[in-house]
């Protein structure tokens, strides 16, 4: 992560020495623009989260336009994202913000979108081959999602033993790009001694999840941490471990909310997960839509400008999806007895 | 062999033929997957399957009447729910009332359902397919984009469905699932014993004969999706008691696994016979496939659904198969029992030519 906050600023700072680039774009509040916030379906806390920081930065940019916060209905997610986006740009809405779980099949009206004038802007999940999307607001930088989650499952085995995955759906592009990036990590020779035996899907439901948690543990008797990139999942995993009195021996990590979680890392069945702020990758994501929407923002490489509270972020190469650009929020925390209570208030 | 094939009732030898692919099934895991045979197994299936056990005995109703409900995973995910709901803004309400309200919540629902198909004549597989999206948009718009935690909820109410009524070795009865086998069998008795619930049958077999016999066919068919939505309503608090964490997609994708094990359990999709305790078991096999499929080395994750599918399509064209061929034995046993005498099978000749 380090090394491509790195790149980007060195980019940034080439950019500024040719003496083309702008410099920091403060944006303008005021200027009317309606954009429409579309997560991936209605009804998971996190989306509304997001939505709650979108709804932050409308109120401060002034933005006399309307924000709306669209979704399908889980059942009808990939067909719905479609229509809303087709729908929006036959709206002329300024911007789409899109936490993508339809995969590719989007492009297609995600283009036609932006040859009718509106900003695609992705967040949390993007559009895996980039076509179009403007930019991508990356929560973390995925590489680094799969640090650490080695490096959870690392500390809790205590350096070695079996580690199994379960997911959200296999064709989450976001999920899948983070196990893809855990499964690098663990080539890494302080790795050595875990090994991954399983990756099953759960579908974000919590009754399969916690189904395909316990039948992890009867098909590895010896697996060590059930490691679950979904908050649905490693919350159903974590009360089927409880549930059947298996704490002592299968420990849950991975991606989960605070307030979920805080029972389970306090009796030791989660001792270790992590999460970034959803309310902060709306509020961005919310900047960074609004910036393009109104022209203020060209969405060229290297282009930096300031997202109110949260400071400065420069448009980069995402190095996960070569020729498309994101903007990397990042960090952050590992959550742990420690400092799960406060933040589950 | 033939003989005993003929005595026992065809819904005797379904249920006899089912518990035979079940241990079928289990023989053949065990010899895949090590670990397999013990109490843990029984514990996991059964622990599970309790929850689909209720909602396929509705759906049995349901189906037995030549209708469909779709719209079950939907009353589920939102009983469960609003439950939940309830018990967060009142921790000191007891099991009854909580139990009460969710089935009155489920019927409620049912209602809806029962009223469209039976009085407004629009065929079921349409209405229950529109109300599917529309409770599932009604409990998007009821919670609000919160969701309903397990940290939130009464302890005795997240204990209840692993409480162990009796532990024999490895094997343990909880709790769970002792409520869904009493409301099997509760059913199943009232189904074959009671005469009101017969009509069921008679609105199944043949809708005309049943009007003609002066039966209600509005009412019981009405009455049947009450019934389904009054036990969708108690598997939503036996959900939320087993899983504690509610979202907007709980129960997702209930309605096609109850309508499968239904199906696999031997009921006529186009109504008039079945029981319940057949889709009992068909609930069973199919959660026992599901479960081992998963353990199972040989198969990976993108293959699973489609074993699944196909084992279900198997035991279903096995099943119609055997039982046609067991029918035609039978006929043909009759006929023969009503050979000797010429007079009988000239009349049974004019009876079928009529």
């Amino acid at each position: 992560m380090k090394m491509t906050k790195l790149m980007g600023t060195a980019a940034a700072l080439a950019m500024l020495g040719s003496g083309l680039a702008q410099a920091q774009t403060a944006l303008e509040g005021g200027q009317e623009v309606d954009m429409v916030l579309l997560p991936k379906f209605l009804g998971i806390l996190v989306f509304d989260q997001a939505n709650e920081g979108a709804q932050e930065a409308h109120a401060e940019l002034g933005n006399p336009g309307e924000l709306l916060f669209v979704g399908p209905t889980p059942e009808n997610s990939v067909a719905g994202q479609i229509e809303i986006m087709t729908t929006s740009a036959t709206q002329g809405q300024g911007a789409v913000m899109l936490s993508n779980n339809a995969g590719d099949q989007i492009a297609p009206s995600a283009k036609a979108a932006q040859d009718a004038g509106t900003k695609v802007v992705t967040w949390d999940s993007p559009i895996p081959s980039g076509e179009g999307e403007d930019v991508f607001v990356a929560q973390v930088d995925f590489g680094s999602i799969g640090t650490v989650m080695a490096d959870m499952a690392h500390s809790i085995l205590g350096g070695s033993g079996q580690m199994a995955v379960l997911s959200a759906t296999p064709d989450a592009a976001n999920q899948n790009a983070w196990i893809a990036s855990m499964q690098d990590a663990l080539k890494g020779d302080k790795y050595s001694g875990i090994e991954l035996v399983d990756i099953v899907y759960g579908d974000d439901q919590a009754e399969v999840s916690y189904n395909r948690a316990l039948a992890l543990v009867d098909k590895y008797p010896d697996l060590g941490v059930i490691m679950s990139p979904t908050t649905v999942g490693i919350q159903a995993s974590a009360k089927a471990m409880q549930d059947e009195g298996l704490c002592d021996q299968v420990k849950v990590s991975g991606l989960g909310l605070p307030a979920e979680m805080v029972s389970y890392t306090m009796n030791g069945c989660a001792p270790e997960f992590a999460l970034w702020d959803f309310r902060d990758l709306g509020y961005l994501t919310y900047y960074t839509a609004y910036g393009m929407a109104t022209g203020q923002l060209t969405g060229e490489l290297g282009e930096s400008f300031t997202a109110g509270r949260m400071g400065d972020y420069t448009i980069e190469e995402d190095p996960g999806r070569p020729g498309s650009k994101r903007i990397l929020m990042g960090p952050f925390t590992v959550y742990n007895k420690d400092n799960v209570e406060a933040a589950a208030q | 062999m033939t003989r005993l094939f003929l005595r026992v009732s065809p819904q005797a030898l379904r249920i006899t033929g089912l518990l035979f692919v079940l241990c079928l099934v289990v023989l053949f895991f065990s010899t895949q997957v090590d670990n397999y045979l013990n109490g843990r197994l029984f514990n996991r299936i059964s622990s599970s399957v309790a929850i689909m056990a209720l909602i396929a005995t509705g759906q049995t109703i349901v189906i037995l009447t030549r209708n469909i409900d779709l719209s079950v995973g939907s009353v589920v995910g939102f009983t469960a729910f609003a439950t939940g709901s309830l018990v967060t803004a009142y921790p000191d309400m007891g099991p009854v009332p909580l139990v009460l309200f969710a089935m009155v919540c489920g019927a409620g629902f049912g209602c809806i359902n029962g009223a469209l198909v039976a009085y407004a004549r629009v065929p079921s597989i349409i209405v229950t397919l529109a109300t599917m999206a529309l409770f599932r948009s009604a409990l998007v718009e009821f919670s609000d984009a919160k969701s309903i935690t397990s940290g939130s909820l009464p302890q005795w109410l997240v204990s209840f469905p692993n409480t162990k009524l009796l532990t024999i070795g490895q094997f343990q009865l909880r709790a769970g699932f002792a409520v869904a086998v009493v409301v099997v069998v509760l059913v199943h008795i009232l189904l074959s014993r009671f005469r009101p619930a017969r009509r069921f049958y008679a609105v199944g077999s043949s809708p005309e004969a049943a009007e003609m016999a002066g039966i209600n066919t509005r009412a019981t068919v009405f009455a049947a999706f009450v019934l389904a939505g009054a036990l969708a309503g108690l598997a939503g608090f036996m959900f939320l008691a087993r899983f504690g964490n509610i979202t907007v997609v709980a129960g997702l994708g209930f309605e096609l696994k109850s309508v499968a094990a239904s199906v696999v359990g031997g009921v006529n999709i186009f109504g008039g016979s079945g029981t319940v305790i057949g889709a009992f078991l068909g609930a069973i096999l199919v959660d026992l496939i599901d479960t081992s499929l998963v353990r199972w080395q040989l198969v990976s994750e993108f293959w699973r659904e489609a074993v699944l599918g196909a084992l279900i399509l198997l035991s279903v064209t096995v099943d119609t198969l055997l039982m046609r061929r067991l029918f035609r034995l039978r006929q043909a046993q009759e006929h023969e029992a009503a050979k000797p005498k010429p007079a009988a099978a000239g009349k049974v000749t004019k009876e079928g030519a009529a």
